[in-house]
């Protein structure tokens, strides 16, 4: 059983698994994100629909069974990472391995070798005795940035080393790997401690969260535990959006601002208070404030009704004579983005695409049948009936000139204690991939032999993660400039090993 | 007159004859072809970036917006991805001079300038409130810009399966000679891949941030960031099996040239299931 969870491949089909139902979830619409086409759709095909809410296919996303392939891709990538050694075709061991120096002395030439089976290779002649080829190449390697590891040396023998470059790349596919657990433990956080809510608030008014929250900050809750008090002390918390601006571009419907000048207050106490705008939430120990919507519910403060010369303020539900007449006029009722459905008023949705209001006329007891004026197009209007069936009237000698509408504000209320660790995981999984794709490790061995008391002959092999034309280019370089330090003058050879794969 | 619309018709003819030029190269062993093609590009990249700079000055009328690069309007979007997809040419070009590579990249540089000014309007509007944060210059562009490596991945994955069919084929062309060998393209186009796929993953990693930083939320499912996920996730694939299965040659572009198809449906394909994203609902 662990041998398939901790196989790679087994890994990739479970990405593929989640890429598959993620596009699946992106085509049959969701609750969590279009209420609307959701429900629609599952009036239209009522069979499906039971078919396809059994496997939670409405909301995918947070289905179980699909929480629980993702969290059984974490657990893979790591038991993965803890049983699979990294992919590593460079560490091709030189027989035997040398632990001490007598062995250096009797195995010198199954050293060399090995040297041969290293994908890059070079031989020269030094004209430097061995002690100071030594000293001199080792230094030459370390100014070129590698690190030299693996030193043994007999006098008057031989030397050899190991130079390596971008050892930490081994680590970066673990770091990235790691990195993508931590960004899922902490959206795990998340959906476990964190939560959303929207809380709309009628301009100049408040509402209260239907979620309790502990209005202290994390210091002051550990210094008040001393105290005696409790670690959590829920409390009910109200929003209130004092003033709602909209502001729109000049010329045009595009908007350009929403704010909300908001308090967030718990009984007497003020937690926190901002305009709160779109990409600028107010923050109140960690749970923050959004400007998520806003819209119209149907209020407002008045409306002003142009009759030929005169213009008359009407507040809402407030009769207001019309002077030099007898009647009386009242605006009851507004509806922002106006429809007909079935015969009746109805809006089409919150905000003032469209807006209408409804007006009554009286003379003394009576009534006239109430009148929807609609403020974009002058000409039309509707009269309603007791039922509420609208018919079409011919257009009225007055016009809506403006509507001063109380707006609400949606402002919704986040908490995602996740969210550093998600940003930690992110951090670890870019570093990850920069070592792991960017650091290319580098090995070279050095053998220097002595061959007399100024010349001693230099074998080098290399390996690189590197792609084979530009490692062969950068070795290439390394062992010239290498080979001009240890004053060689003979033919430089170099020869390139097709790579030894491993499996 | 509106310059940065001037100026991204020169480019896109610049572009139209270096594509030219480059299929001519396809089958004229001529080298001055390709240095055509090459220089070509060159004075294109130039005029694009011309063009580009006078966005920059078009957006900068309207006074909220001054801080934001031009790139957040379709038309925006689309010449940054051209510019971007010829620059990245430019830079491959010139380090391995591969001649043929033009042929299969500048096409999608010509339909994505092209489309921009036959379909896009260019008039810069304001942004709406959700867009005005730093970050829509940085994640778009991010994100846009792994596009670009990718669409010359996919290029030099068309031009492994020409080489691929050309050497299983019992004559070889004249083509064959020209291509590089099936293993320089296979290691090119993992090589632009391995650049551009954490591009990519940081790119979407900012949406989250942005996303939290707008809406609370680092995560949200909506269509384009779904389909990003995918695309990443088709492209971890590739990168998985090359270095663990060995997979090399066709079945590994196989497998890239699926995440193009992401790729481009990301870009376009998601708006028609649903405009929560980016420049035509204003990011709402
Ligand atoms: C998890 C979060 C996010 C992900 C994964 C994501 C993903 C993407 C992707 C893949 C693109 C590529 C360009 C394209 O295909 O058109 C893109 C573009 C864009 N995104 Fe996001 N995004 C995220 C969050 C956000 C947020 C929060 C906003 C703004 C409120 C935003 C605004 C944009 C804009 C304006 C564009 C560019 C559209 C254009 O100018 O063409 N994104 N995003």
């Amino acid at each position: 059983m662990t041998r398939i969870l901790r196989s790679i491949r087994f890994n990739i089909f479970l990405g593929a698994l989640i890429a598959f139902f993620s596009a699946v979830g992106t085509i049959l619409p969701q609750i969590g994100q279009e209420p609307e086409r959701a429900n629609a759709f599952m009036q239209a095909h009522p069979l499906w629909t039971k078919f396809l809410s059994f496997f939670g296919l409405f909301d995918l996303y947070h289905s179980w069974w699909f929480m629980g392939i993702l969290a059984l891709m974490a657990v893979d990538i790591v038991l993965c990472k803890l049983w699979n050694k990294p992919p590593d075709a460079g560490i091709v061991a030189l027989p035997p391995e040398l632990t001490n120096e007598e062995d250096l002395e009797t195995h010198l030439d199954k050293k060399e070798a090995a040297l041969k089976l290293k994908p890059f290779q070079a031989f020269f002649t030094s004209k430097m005795g061995l002690d100071d080829a030594w000293k001199t190449a080792r230094g030459h390697l370390k100014r070129e940035g590698y690190a030299v590891k693996e030193e043994f040396f007999l006098p008057g023998t031989a030397g050899a080393f190991v130079g390596t470059r971008h050892r930490i790349q081994r680590w970066g596919s673990y770091f990235a790997h790691i990195g993508l657990v931590v960004i899922l433990v902490g959206a795990l956080i998340r959906s476990l401690f964190g939560f959303v809510e929207m809380v709309p608030v009628l301009e100049g008014g408040s509402r209260r969260m239907q979620r309790l929250f502990d209005p202290r900050s994390f210091s002051e809750r550990v210094r008040e535990l001393f105290w005696g008090h409790p670690w959590t002390m829920k409390e009910p918390v109200d929003v209130y959006v004092d003033k709602f601006t909209i502001e729109y571009y000049p010329g045009t419907m595009n908007p350009k601002l929403f704010a909300s000048d908001a308090r967030v207050m718990s009984g007497d106490q003020l937690l926190g208070q901002k305009v709160i705008r779109v990409n600028h939430p107010l923050d109140v120990n960690g749970v923050r404030f959004y400007q998520a919507s806003w819209g119209a519910g149907g209020m407002f403060r008045s409306v002003t009704l142009k009759l030929g010369k005169e213009t008359l303020q009407l507040p809402q539900r407030t009769p207001v004579k019309i002077p030099g007449t007898p009647f009386t006029v009242e605006a009851d009722m507004m509806l922002p983005n106006f429809t007909v459905t079935d015969g009746q008023a109805d809006t089409a949705s919150l905000d003032l695409k469209n807006p209408a209001v409804r007006l009554m006329f009286s003379v003394g007891p009576h009534k006239t049948s109430p009148l929807w004026l609609l403020k974009n197009y002058p000409d039309i209007c509707f009269t309603e009936d007791a039922q509420g069936q609208l018919t079409h009237a011919p257009a009225p000698p007055f016009q809506l000139a403006a509507i001063d509408p109380i707006l609400f504000s949606g402002i919704q209320v986040a908490y995602d204690p996740g969210f550093p660790i998600v940003v930690l995981g992110a951090l670890m999984w870019l570093l990850g991939m920069i070592a792991l794709f960017y650091m290319h490790r580098r090995r070279v061995w050095i053998l220097l032999e002595s061959a007399g008391e100024n010349s001693c002959r230099a074998s080098l092999g290399a390996w690189s993660s590197r792609g084979t034309r530009e490692y062969e280019a950068e070795f290439g370089a390394l062992a010239k400039s290498l080979r001009s330090e240890l004053k060689s003058e003979d033919n430089f050879q170099m020869t390139e090993n097709p790579i030894v794969e491993v499996s | 007159m509106n310059y940065e619309v001037v100026f991204l018709k020169g480019a896109l003819a610049f572009y139209a004859l270096a594509t030219a030029a480059a299929f001519v190269y396809l089958y004229n062993k001529d080298d001055k072809w390709s240095s055509w093609m090459f220089r070509l590009v060159g004075v294109g990249l130039a005029l694009h970036l011309v063009s580009f700079g006078f966005g920059m000055h078009y957006f900068w009328k309207i006074p909220d917006n001054r801080y934001y690069f031009p790139i957040n309007s379709f038309f925006g979007a689309l010449s940054f991805l051209s510019l971007a997809t010829v620059a990245v040419f430019f830079l491959i070009e010139s380090r391995h001079q591969l001649g043929i590579l033009g042929a299969f990249v500048l096409p999608w540089a010509v339909v994505g300038t092209g489309s921009a000014i036959i379909f896009a309007n260019p008039a810069a509007e304001g942004l709406v409130p959700a867009l005005q944060n730093y970050w829509i210059n940085i994640h778009p562009v991010v994100l846009m810009t792994a596009y670009a490596a990718f669409g010359n991945a996919f290029g030099v994955g068309v031009a492994l399966l020409i080489q691929e069919h050309q050497i299983k084929s019992r004559k070889p062309s004249e083509l064959c000679y020209r291509l590089p060998s099936i293993e320089d393209l296979d290691d090119l186009n993992y090589r632009i891949i391995v650049w551009a796929f954490p591009v990519l993953t940081v790119g979407i990693i900012m949406g989250g941030i942005w996303a939290y930083s707008a809406w609370g939320r680092f995560w949200g499912w909506d269509p384009k960031e779904t389909w990003a996920l995918i695309t990443a996730l088709v492209y971890a694939g590739y990168l998985h099996m090359r270095f663990v299965k060995g997979w090399r040659g066709k079945k590994a572009v196989y497998v890239s040239m699926l995440g193009f198809a992401c790729v481009l449906f990301t870009f376009l394909g998601v708006n028609y299931l649903s405009p929560l994203h980016g420049y035509l609902s204003g990011g709402g």
